[in-house]
């Protein structure tokens, strides 16, 4: 068990340096050096000063082992468009915003998600059922701009339930203004768990282990709480990986319609200011995050299925 | 009076294409301590009647129509699921045909051994571990103190099928139902599996059906032997009796599909193993009269048998057929069809 | 070792031919997968409701911006230019010159929606369809060959699925369009590039699965070379896989456009696509909201069609998922 976990942490450092080598590449793409491309207008002098400090009179190559080196001490340099700030700034300001965010999606997801999709399974066919599909039919191919736009409008403008936008300062600060952005990002996962959740489970329950465990006069709720469900929910955490990166990745649209200082919406802004630093830091950032959550979920999986264990 | 008796038992699937009647009108009884053997081909409704037995059949599909399953006097089909919780495992219990899927393969073995004797007998987790320990002992797993707590993908087919076998005595049951236990086995294994369960039967005194498609097997270990084809019993009786005098023509090809391996070195040399051609009736519309005859090498175009439905009758004590031309009436008919 | 859900939808690939069970003493029949396939995919109700309504969406698109330049037809259709600016209509409400009403210019919506379609619909099945390219190229290469080069190619995919889809593909559209403004093969590119690892690691899972079948041995057996063997009897197996993944991958790509449109890094007005138009209600959606609306809802339905015809397809072609047998 320990040398699986081992392993799969070991595979993940090659990974890690293999995404900033491809982020760095195509922001060289972007930009070359991104000092001569902006419009404010930097005499020769002060300008031959700023490359010297981002090393960009160095070889390509150089360049990126100093970034290497940079993101590790984590030192993700200036912002280009905001001269007093550095992205670690920006990134300390906005990342504790964007992980609430995403925590809290998550665990709407996983809260009211999964318990559908197995409520569902429990009694399939039913009117239950039919509503639980229905309702997760439409959080799974409305766009989520859509559903926070939809939902700003009835719930915050005509309802006047909650406000339209904001965040709250601290980590562990919570008001109202929470619920409805967090809803929103978590509608598509929450969605996708109880479907697969309840197909999962419908298969499950099929399966001829299920079978025996009934063959052998077990009460009803450990034949589905620990037989079924422990085999149903192994899929939803294989499925747990690339939602925890739609989350991220849905973070930044959530951010800019509720106004929230979160790193994905500065990214867009950064995007749209042309400031290189910063969009390629919070992209590196990202992507480390999402490794580190398929590694979690790689483990969580080898937990919950002896037989991934051995296999690789 | 017999440990369990099956009366008329019809169980019905109500599909989208129809009304699926696999099990039609079943009777049989097993006595305490002896083996019935339930012989027939896939889809004759052997598998059903067990699961019926069990209260297991799936049942938005499925559902009993008819009969009744006694059971020590107790009609298992009436009983609610709570108290039928209480005789699975307990008093009735089965094992599988296929032991690599019969496993749930996110548990350790020993855990799914303790958990039957947990749900049914009042004792410690040490107490049930060790009374795992034995069975897994007495089944034939070596090392068994060590193999407790292992995944079952750890085990070889043949050593899953002792596991199910020892899950399936943990409670001391008085009956065991064994659907196709060695199907999916070796033949060297199947042999093992066969004397283990006649071992374990006579110590435990426990009575046992055992479901197969293969005469062999029930030579070697059944008391009684039923012949099922599309959802009826065909012929019942004394093993000794039905390997000896078998009356259905249904039988008598399925003993002329064994090898033969004893007589005359010409012989067998000569003999060829006999199929039986076509197949099975479908069974949203079974035939309304014989439902082998299309397949009977016996059955002429001017009797009864595509008109008039056999009924089972005893053609001599204790040995039931349901047929319109049995063996001992046939001599100086003609075959009217090749085999 | 991430596996995407979209790997855990498709199933296993199956012979091409099968035979069905006759009644007894009935002369075998000969069936195709596909004849079968098809009767299956009739009997899913929804699927194929999905089906008509995808099929008239596309019409839809394809053949509503065309007509005013057609006369005679119906003259109130003049009116459905999805350019035509005319201030006069702005916000002009539901009507039958305007079924879907107009916009901040009075353009026309039932107009625009539909041009926007067009760009919509088109990058998602020409990304989808260079996805699929990529994908079984990189992914049959992979699965066929085996070996080191295999588990090179898939740690290498592994750590394409660490980069995080919008940035990786707004970063995309900024390489490729450095003055700013973003084409719609720009589009086509940058989402390709975020989205063709599933496909690549799928189609690679089912060729490796293949591989070991024993028609493919049999084959080799009989002194088959690799690229035969690949091209007459791993590709058509996949096929049905292939056709799903389609109708897998074009609601991605579409709400992929969609959201970079809508947040102005993508297609932007005055072309029309789904999200640029949803980009341009944004502004009034608390007064007027079905500018915003109604693409959005396009959006949803195309999604909910394409993910019902994959459901259908899936169901269709692996006899294993159907219900009680």
């Amino acid at each position: 068990m320990a040398v699986f976990i081992i392993r799969r942490v070991i595979w993940t450092i090659p990974v890690i340096l293999l995404v900033i080598l491809m982020t760095f590449v195509m922001m060289r793409q972007i930009g070359g050096n991104p000092f001569r491309k902006t419009e404010r207008n930097v005499p020769p002098a002060i300008q031959a000063n700023l490359e010297r400090k981002f090393n960009l009179d160095k070889p390509w190559y150089l360049q990126y082992v100093y970034y290497v080196k940079n993101v590790v001490t984590f030192d993700l340099g200036p912002s280009m468009s905001q001269r007093t700030r550095t992205v670690n700034d920006i990134v300390k300001d906005g990342f504790p915003k964007s992980l609430k965010l995403g925590i809290l999606a998550f665990l709407w997801a996983v809260v009211l998600g999964i318990p559908l999709g197995v409520l569902a399974a429990l009694k399939p066919n039913s009117i239950f059922d039919y509503f639980a599909m229905f309702f997760s039919t439409i959080g799974f191919a409305l766009p989520s701009f859509f559903v926070a736009t939809l939902l700003i409008y009835y719930v915050a403008l005509k309802a006047n339930l909650v406000p339209t936008n904001g965040w709250p300062q601290g980590f562990f600060e919570f008001d109202d203004r929470v619920i409805l952005p967090s809803f929103a990002l978590g509608l598509f996962p929450m969605a996708y768990f109880a479907r697969l959740v309840r197909g999962s489970m419908l298969e499950t329950m099929q399966q001829d282990y299920v079978r025996t465990a009934k063959a052998k006069g077990l009460p009803y709720k450990r034949v589905i709480g620990l037989h079924v469900l422990r085999n149903s929910l192994i899929p939803a955490v294989t499925a747990t990986a690339p939602l925890l990166g739609l989350i991220i990745t849905g973070t930044f649209i959530i951010e800019i319609i509720f106004s929230i200082p979160g790193i994905g919406r500065y990214f867009i802004n950064s995007v749209f200011n042309r400031d290189f630093s910063v969009v390629m830091g919070i992209t590196v950032l990202t992507s480390v995050i999402i490794i580190i959550a398929n590694l979690f979920v790689d483990i969580m999986y080898g937990v919950l299925d002896p037989r991934t264990r051995e296999a690789r | 009076m017999a440990l369990l008796e099956v009366n008329d038992l019809k169980t019905h699937f109500f599909t989208r294409e129809g009304v699926v009647q696999a099990v039609d009108g079943i009777s049989f009884s097993v006595e305490k301590g002896k083996t019935l053997g339930i012989v027939g081909e896939s889809g004759c409704g052997k598998s059903v009647t067990a699961l019926s037995i069990m209260g297991l059949i799936p049942k938005p599909p499925a559902k009993i129509v008819g009969g009744e399953v006694l059971f020590d006097g107790r009609d298992l089909t009436t009983l609610s699921e709570g108290a039928m919780q209480e005789v699975r495992g307990n008093q009735v219990a089965m094992i599988f045909q296929d032991p690599m899927t019969s496993l749930n393969p996110t548990l350790r073995i020993g855990t799914q051994i303790t958990e039957t004797i947990r749900a049914h007998k009042d004792v410690s987790k040490g107490e049930a571990r060790k009374r795992a320990i034995e069975l897994l002992d007495e089944v034939g797993i070596p090392k068994a103190a060590e193999r407790i707590d292992d995944y079952p993908h750890r085990f070889s087919g043949g050593m899953r099928q002792r596991v199910m076998i020892a899950i399936a005595l943990s409670c001391s049951p008085r009956l065991l139902i064994a659907d196709e236990p060695t199907t999916a086995l070796d033949v060297t294994i199947q042999a093992q599996i066969l004397d283990l369960l006649d071992a374990l039967r006579q110590e435990h005194d426990m009575a046992m059906i055992l479901i197969t498609h293969d005469m062999g097997v029930v030579a070697e270990v059944c008391d009684d032997i039923a012949i099922m084809y599309a959802g009826q019993i065909v012929e019942q009786a004394d093993a000794f009796e039905l390997f000896d005098h078998p009356e259905h023509p249904y039988t008598e090809a399925l003993l002329g599909a064994l090898p033969q391996l004893e007589g005359d070195e010409r012989e067998i040399r000569e003999s060829r193993l006999t199929a039986i051609p076509g197949r099975p009736p479908d069974l949203v519309n079974p035939p309304e009269a014989c439902r082998f005859a299309a397949r009977c090498p016996y059955s002429g175009s001017n009797d009864s048998c595509t008109t008039v439905e056999p009924q089972l009758r005893e053609i001599r004590p204790g040995h039931l057929v349901r047929t319109a031309h049995p063996t001992s009436e046939r001599s100086g008919e003609r075959e009217t069809v090749n085999a | 070792m991430a596996v995407d859900r979209r790997e855990a939808a498709l199933p296993v690939a199956a012979p091409t031919t099968t035979t069905t069970e006759p009644a007894a003493g009935a002369a075998i029949r000969q069936s195709n997968l596909w004849q079968d396939a098809w009767r299956r995919y009739m009997r899913n109700k929804a699927a194929v409701a999905s089906a008509v309504i995808f099929v008239i969406i596309c019409l839809y698109c394809l053949l509503i911006p065309g007509f005013w330049k057609i006369p005679g037809i119906w003259t109130s259709l003049k009116d459905y230019d999805p350019n035509a600016v005319d201030f006069s209509q702005s916000y002009a409400g539901f009507s039958l010159d305007h079924p879907f009403s107009t916009d901040k210019f009075g353009r026309d919506l039932f107009a625009r929606v539909a041009q926007g379609g067009q760009i919509s619909i088109a990058i998602g099945f020409a990304a989808t369809f260079a996805i699929l390219v990529i994908g079984v190229l990189y992914g049959s290469l992979s699965g066929f060959v085996g070996g080191r080069l295999d588990n090179g190619m898939m740690r290498f995919l592994d750590a394409l699925y660490g980069l995080p889809y919008l940035p990786f593909a707004i970063i995309t559209t900024q390489i490729l369009s450095p003055s700013g403004a973003v084409s719609v093969w720009t589009m086509v590119v940058a989402l390709t590039i975020a989205s063709w690892f599933t496909t690549a690691r799928v189609v690679r899972g089912q060729v490796i699965t293949l591989k070991e079948n024993d028609y493919v041995r049999a084959a080799k057996a009989v002194g088959a070379r690799w690229y035969r063997i690949l091209a007459r009897h791993l590709l058509p197996n996949t096929l049905g896989i292939l056709v799903i993944a389609v109708f897998l991958e074009l609601p991605g790509v579409v709400l992929g456009e969609a959201f970079l449109s809508f947040i102005g890094l993508g297609i932007n007005p005055p072309t029309a696509s789904w999200g640029s138009i949803a980009q341009d209600g944004r502004e009034a959606y608390r007064l007027h909201p079905e500018v915003l609306f109604i693409p959005c809802l396009a959006i949803a339905t195309l999604v909910l069609c394409a993910n019902f015809i994959a459901d259908g397809l899936r169901d269709a072609l692996d006899p294993r998922t159907r219900e009680t047998g």
